[in-house]
């Protein structure tokens, strides 16, 4: 019993560093251009989907694929950015807000159709990144978990090194605090929300090109995730990047230890879907803040 | 400009009366699943376009209301109208809770808010499948004993006609400005003396209470209800008509509900590409036409009509 808690805990801080990563994505378009993207769970799955054509149809292997997903989904995003969100600075645009969260649905309920015809709605499993199972004493574990919790670890150490030591971090940085300020001190607002909203989609992109392997591939696969991400990123604090990894830890492990413990088997699995909308309410109703909120990007 | 309203509004009405004597059985099913989703859109549009409330909940509400009603009828064998009245009372006791406890929360958070309480409802039917039959779906009994969709359908243009009379009232009355206010600016609407907490939490029990009536006529017309009918995908279904034919009007909202309902079926061999042309079709309302293509396109008649008259009069000043 004891063994199969600890697989689970793992199996759980996987999960959650996966969450902690589309959370983080989640995080930095809402801290730049103030919008919560309703269509992250959407770019999660197409992320999923382009490594799988990247492998079975140009024959890429499948570590690079992981690459090439996330370019792909950077490219996808931009797209959506200057075709679609451009309103958002405009000064004529009224209630901005609502403009922002019907926009991002539309864009979610769009690709989800797009996919349903594109990849059919029959689940796809993409090849293992590497086959086999880590054994240590009594733990097992597959090596595509590993593989993927490492690579998320990366893309999060990445992230806080590219937000916190470069120039284009700080300026984003910058940004998401005062766009006006910004603007003073010479900084192009209109480039960083194109490469806040890329950058937030090639995270959540390469998330579900991780996930690909250990779950599978399907259009609507985007749905939880994009609900766990928005818990996540609640309970981080609005904007606070450190805050939604270690809260995206969190909720992966109470998760699966939810999972595990749940008194009734049969259900344990569907109710593990409403564990982390349960905590998203809870935290919306308590503290709308989250355990690591900044106030200059509260949300008014 | 008035005389060609009044017309227009003549015609359609008797085309909607004669409706099931002109189709085959077929179409008047669509027929009366745009009724229901008229009345949907309609709500939706009361309480995201005039309130202000961007609830992506609404469908979990129809789902409650439908859930409520066939269960009290399957079990307490109470009669069909009565079940539905439980649904709607259900729906307005529920949606004054989600009201009040949203509160605090504005736009987004409100919508997240909303989206985790419809896939809660979800998967609580779901997962309880020995009460609610689960993903299998639930037997509803019928409403009528008839060999057709024609009591159905009457029952229906009078409930989305009811319906569209109170809502329509409330918004052309002193709480629709209320309502626009709080949507506008709820610091300056409390400042100017409106109970702003009052007129939210009544937004919410209103149109949810529409939602949970909507639900009963559905679930007791449908026969078998499924938790599908509270998913988000339902949610966009009905967004999609709201926004594509006008939030800011309760009509067009329902105009564009029919419309969306029939066109669907209409492109049934388009099959899934069908999906995708709505979705394109609500990113380019929203992104180019915010007061949804209806809005559009009588401003469009009104250019036309005052330029033909502005000729006219260069014609007779000439």
């Amino acid at each position: 019993m004891t063994d199969y808690l600890l697989i689970q805990a793992l199996n759980g801080l996987v999960i959650g560093v996966i969450y902690a990563v589309i959370a983080a994505g989640l995080t930095v378009i809402f801290s730049i251009l103030k919008i919560v993207n309703f269509a992250h769970g959407e770019v999660y799955m197409m992320g999923g989907y382009f490594a799988y054509f990247a492998i079975s149809l140009v024959g890429i292997p499948p570590l690079p694929a992981v690459l090439v997903a996330m370019m792909l989904s950077f490219a996808m995003s931009v797209l959506i950015e200057r075709t679609l969100l451009t309103p958002l600075y405009s000064p004529t645009t009224e209630r901005k807000g609502d403009y922002g969260i019907l926009i991002t649905f539309g864009i979610s309920i769009f690709l989800r159709a797009l996919a349903l015809i594109i990849y059919g709605p029959y689940p796809l499993r993409p090849p293992s990144f590497w086959p086999g199972v880590l054994v240590v004493g009594g733990l097992i574990m597959t090596w595509d978990r590993v593989f993927a919790g490492g690579a998320g670890v990366a893309m999060l150490i990445a992230l806080v090194l590219f937000m916190n030591h470069t120039p284009w971090g700080e300026a984003l940085n910058a940004v998401s605090q005062s766009r006006e300020s910004a603007a003073i001190v010479g900084i192009n607002d209109q480039r960083f929300y194109m490469l806040a909203f890329g950058l937030g989609g090639a995270l959540a992109g390469g998330a579900g090109a991780l996930v690909g392997p250990i779950y599978s591939l399907s259009p609507s696969m985007g749905l939880l995730p994009d609900t766990q991400a928005f818990a996540i990123v609640i309970l981080g604090g609005m904007g606070s990047v450190a805050g939604s990894i270690i809260a995206g830890l969190m909720i992966g492990v109470s998760e699966s230890m939810f999972v595990a413990l749940f008194p009734d088997p049969s259900r344990s699995l569907t109710y593990a879907q409403a564990f982390s909308l349960l905590i998203l309410m809870l935290v919306l109703l308590i503290r709308p803040t989250g355990l690591f909120g900044r106030a200059h990007v509260a949300m008014d | 400009m008035r005389t060609l309203a009044f017309g227009a509004l003549v015609v359609f009405g008797a085309f909607a009366l004669a409706f099931p004597f002109l189709v085959n059985g077929y179409w008047l099913s669509v027929g009366v699943l745009a009724m229901f989703y008229a009345i949907v859109a309609a709500s939706w549009a009361l309480l995201a376009g005039y309130a202000g409330q961007f609830s992506f909940g609404h469908m979990a509400f129809v789902s409650l209301g439908a859930y409520t009603s066939g269960l009290l009828v399957k079990w307490l064998d109470i009669p069909i109208p009565l079940g539905m009245l439980a649904g709607v009372l259900m729906c307005g006791i529920v949606g004054s809770g989600i009201g009040f406890v949203c509160l605090r929360m504005r736009g987004p958070y409100l919508a997240l808010f909303t989206v985790a309480f419809s896939e809660v409802l979800r998967i609580v039917i779901v997962s309880e499948n020995e009460v609610t039959g689960g993903s299998g779906g639930l037997e509803v009994t019928p409403l009528f004993h008839a060999r057709t969709d024609t009591p159905y359908y009457y029952l229906g243009l009078a409930l989305l006609l009811g319906s569209l009379a109170i809502m329509q009232f409330l918004v052309t009355s002193r709480w629709g400005l209320f309502f626009r206010s709080i949507r506008e600016n709820e610091d300056a609407a409390a400042a100017s003396g409106v109970k702003v907490v009052r007129f939210r939490i009544l937004a919410f029990a209103i149109t949810s209470s529409f939602a949970g009536l909507a639900g009963g006529f559905y679930g007791h017309y449908i026969g078998i209800l499924t938790p599908d009918i509270g998913s988000v995908d339902q949610m966009g279904l009905v967004v999609a008509m709201a926004v594509i034919g006008g939030t800011e009007s309760i009509v067009a909202a329902m105009i564009g509900a029919l419309g969306l309902e029939f066109l669907i079926e209409a492109l049934r061999s388009y099959g899934q590409w069908r999906l995708v042309l709505f979705g394109a079709l609500l990113l380019l309302t929203i992104r180019f036409a915010r007061n949804g293509l209806l809005a559009l396109a009588w401003q469009q008649v009104m250019r036309l009509g005052s330029r033909r008259r502005m000729r006219s009069i260069g014609q007779e000043a000439g």
